[in-house]
């Protein structure tokens, strides 16, 4: 046989071998990146979120699909001043080395992230604490040293999951917890393997014996590993203009839905020219964000007129209250002293690649009232580095995925440097208050001062965009926390 | 060489730490405090002075410890090790079906010369020069894996696997990644073997009765592949370097997307070892080409 026809030979023989094939009862799932670690208490990336929270570890309390705060792995809580809370754990709950959780280990984690000593991504949250008393096996009692309204949505948070002591040192490769699953390999590079715990205390789940997640960063190679069949589920990993095309094929499902992204242009209030009301409100009248909704996102999503997003439950649809006014917008540059514009610079990350499609609708619509934006694409690190750190920039987009993250705003520190004491004072006085009628009242006024003062433009909720093979059952459709939340999930017979 | 790698080495740090972007901020995100970042920063070394920085970091390095990723703490000469088992064997394949396509095909280009096989080479050289290595990786998964469903489009199982699925995984990307330095060594071969084959000695062969072939393979290929030996070896480096754009495309768990990660989430260990390593590479494969030439042409010997 000939060279050629030997190579040929070899070709076919080595295409021919079996392709994959998902059996039921496992699932693939895409993530961009891969988790720096599977360590909760060491890094907030939610890359790790995605993996291990609500997966392989678990918390007392538990944000379910519809935002709702659901006892877990406390069965039931107690308070009658919201000060101080007692919490009755779940009995018969086994952490993955067979270990059974006990209210010592409560005790345990909560002190571990108040300790400065553990660099805890959010120790600062749990410097409320002021001491925790073990009752007995199942029942522990926190006192806090004030009142706080964020306490139990703080205790079902990634910061909170409940882990063995004695499994500190593997947090970081192999974390123990008390979830539906068990970390089974991790292949760095390539994906990590969930294995079903088969001891979990909810019964009848999980339903999935398997997950594999794959790291694709690139969205057309995820895109193509969803076509052929590699993969079942693509997370976070498409942008709207994959999935207009998805939604026609049959073999796929789009989930469309919520989540707690605000996506914002922000404005550097501590430059004169953006310390001035009238011009932040100038930009925020010449802005059309229907059209932006349109131009960047294929019309996915929803605009916004604050930094409370539609899942929050003391949302207020503020996104009407300073309108698409380009003549209102040139007016009030005229008696801001700007009556031909002024220039701009527009700093964006192509890392988040929406940031820039966003950016290219603003500056046309900016200039037709005469403001002269030119985009500046910088690298993720740099623009940590330059903008989020130290202020450097006129203007930036960004999303913000934290939810319940309004005391940015009250944080005359953070990029935005906009310091109104008013806001301030009305935010310390809504931490403080647990009276759910008085606090929504709150609620409703901070939003309305952001929309008076503008610090801001908020243009849009940036959509949760799934897809997954169809079949495929019980992925959640709103993202109220940061999670990937497998438990219910299951192939359709 | 030693020199080469050490100028590398300062220069590597050097620039990693210049460049803006916080480690510890990148690590910690927009949520963070300021405290928080602080401490980290502190417990990274990071705010020691640079010189004490860089001798520790290189003391470390001559002993083969190339210190901990930031990212996966764990240690960086193991990583880059673990990731080598994807690069190198791509890049061999590419340079390997890279050499064994071009050579071929640009000696056969100069023996036809201005005949069609010599215009068909041409054309096929020129497509692979234009056509970037991402765009080429990104049309054979849309056809190979997508719509025939042959291959998959992308990822590495490890060669625990078994090797065929192993060479299966690297087949199209490292075909996509060999594609450019395909079409220059076909036109480098092309063109050093007409030149030889205008040589006088060349012509004194064929009237002393040689046969072609004798003429092609004993005494014109031998002097052409100086050139082409050069080409080829600066080729390697370049496919290892290349191999960064494919990695990410057929999502390979390899060297150079470790090096891609590790720059944006400013793993500083990581960069530098990843640099300083293929730095090393490339001095020795270059190293290695001029022992070659002694080789193949008796004129420059290696004392």
């Amino acid at each position: 046989m000939t060279l050629l026809g030997r190579l040929a030979l070899m070709l076919l023989v080595l295409v021919t071998a079996a392709g994959p094939a998902s059996a039921q009862g496992t699932l693939a799932v895409q993530i961009p990146t891969e988790p720096p670690g599977l360590d909760l208490t060491a890094s907030p990336a939610s890359a790790i979120a995605a993996v291990v929270h609500y997966n392989v570890q678990e918390c007392l309390v538990k944000v379910d699909r519809n935002g709702k705060l659901v006892p877990w792995l406390a069965d039931r809580w107690y308070t009658t001043d919201s000060k101080n809370y007692t919490f009755f754990l779940k009995k018969g709950v086994h952490f993955h080395n067979g270990r059974e959780m006990k209210a010592a280990d409560v005790k345990f984690v909560l002190e571990r992230a108040a300790n400065p000593e553990t660099k805890h991504p959010f120790q600062k949250r749990y410097e409320i604490i002021r001491e925790i008393i073990v009752k007995d096996d199942y029942t522990a009692s926190i006192a806090l040293k004030e009142v706080n309204a964020n306490f139990l949505l703080e205790m079902a948070r990634q910061g909170s999951v409940i882990y063995p002591r004695e499994a500190v040192d593997t947090l970081k490769s192999a974390p123990i917890g008390t979830g539906p699953f068990t970390v089974a390999d991790w292949v760095r590079g390539d994906r990590i393997v969930l294995a079903k715990n088969k001891d979990y205390h909810v019964k009848g789940l999980p339903h999935l014996d398997k997950v594999t997640f794959r790291f694709i960063p690139d969205p057309n190679s995820a895109l193509a590993a969803l076509k052929s069949g590699d993969i079942d589920v693509s997370a976070f990993g498409l942008g709207p203009e994959n999935v207009v095309d998805l939604k026609k094929d049959p073999r796929f499902q789009v989930i469309l839905g919520d989540t707690t992204n605000d996506v914002i242009l922000a404005m550097n209030n501590s430059r004169k020219l953006y310390s001035d009301k009238r011009v932040r409100l100038a930009i925020t009248h010449a802005i059309n964000k229907e059209e932006v909704l349109k131009g960047a996102m294929f019309g996915l999503g929803r605009i916004l007129g604050s930094n409370v997003d539609p899942l929050n439950p003391y949302f207020v649809d503020m996104s009407k209250a300073v309108p698409y006014d380009p003549a209102q917008a040139k007016k009030l540059l005229a008696e801001a002293g700007y009556p031909n514009g002024f220039d701009a610079v527009l700093r964006v990350s192509p890392q988040y690649y929406y940031t820039v499609r966003t950016g290219e609708v603003l500056v046309s619509q900016l200039a037709k009232v005469g403001i002269k934006v030119k985009i500046e694409q910088i690298e993720w690190g740099q623009w940590l580095s330059q903008v989020y750190k130290d202020a450097n920039y006129d203007l930036t987009i960004i999303g913000h995925a934290e939810p319940w993250d309004i005391g940015n705003y009250a944080n005359p520190g953070y990029y935005f440097r906009w310091d109104n004491k008013d806001f301030q004072a009305l935010y310390r006085e809504s931490e403080q208050t647990v009276d759910d009628k008085k606090r929504r009242e709150q609620f409703a006024r901070l939003q309305k001062m952001m929309a008076d003062e503008a610090p801001v433009v908020w243009l849009y909720m940036h959509p949760r965009l799934v897809v997954t093979k169809k079949g495929v059952t019980g992925i959640w459709k709103d993202l109220p926390i940061s999670s990937m939340d497998l438990t219910e999930v299951a192939w359709q017979r | 060489m030693v020199a080469t790698l050490l100028f590398v080495s300062v220069l590597v740090f050097v620039v990693v730490r210049v460049l803006p972007g916080d480690p510890a901020i990148v690590m910690l995100g927009l949520d963070a405090s300021p405290d928080t970042v602080a401490r980290l920063r502190a417990s990274m070394g990071l705010d020691r002075p640079l010189p004490v920085q860089y001798m520790e970091w290189m003391g470390a390095a001559l002993q083969g410890n190339l210190g901990r990723s930031i990212q996966y703490d764990v240690p960086v000469a193991g990583l880059i090790l673990s990731r080598l088992a994807v690069t190198l064997p791509l890049t061999l394949m590419a340079a390997a079906l890279m050499a064994f396509a071009a050579v071929p095909l640009g000696v056969y280009a100069a023996t036809h010369h201005r005949r069609w096989g010599d215009y068909l080479t041409m054309t096929l050289s020129q497509l692979g020069i234009a056509v970037p290595a991402f765009w080429a990786g990104l049309l054979l998964v849309l056809l190979f894996s997508v719509h025939l469903g042959w291959f998959a489009s992308g990822g590495f199982d490890g060669w625990g696997q078994g090797v065929g699925g192993a060479f299966k995984s690297l087949l199209l990307p490292a075909i996509a990644l060999g594609l450019f330095q395909f079409a220059v060594l076909a036109r480098t071969t092309r063109s050093a073997v007409l030149e030889v084959l205008r040589e006088e000695y060349v012509k004194t062969a064929r009237a002393k009765g040689v046969s072609e072939r004798l003429v092609l393979f004993r005494h014109a290929l031998r002097n052409a592949m100086i050139p082409i030996l050069t080409v080829a070896g600066v080729q390697l480096g370049q496919l290892m370097a290349g191999s960064i754009i494919l990695e990410s495309v057929f999502y390979l768990p390899g060297l150079g997307r470790l090096a891609l990660g590790a720059i944006t989430a400013r793993d500083l260990p990581v960069v530098q070892g990843v640099v300083l390593f293929v730095a090393s590479v490339i001095v020795v494969i270059n190293a290695a080409v001029d022992v070659l030439y002694g080789l193949t042409d008796p004129r420059i010997r290696y004392e």
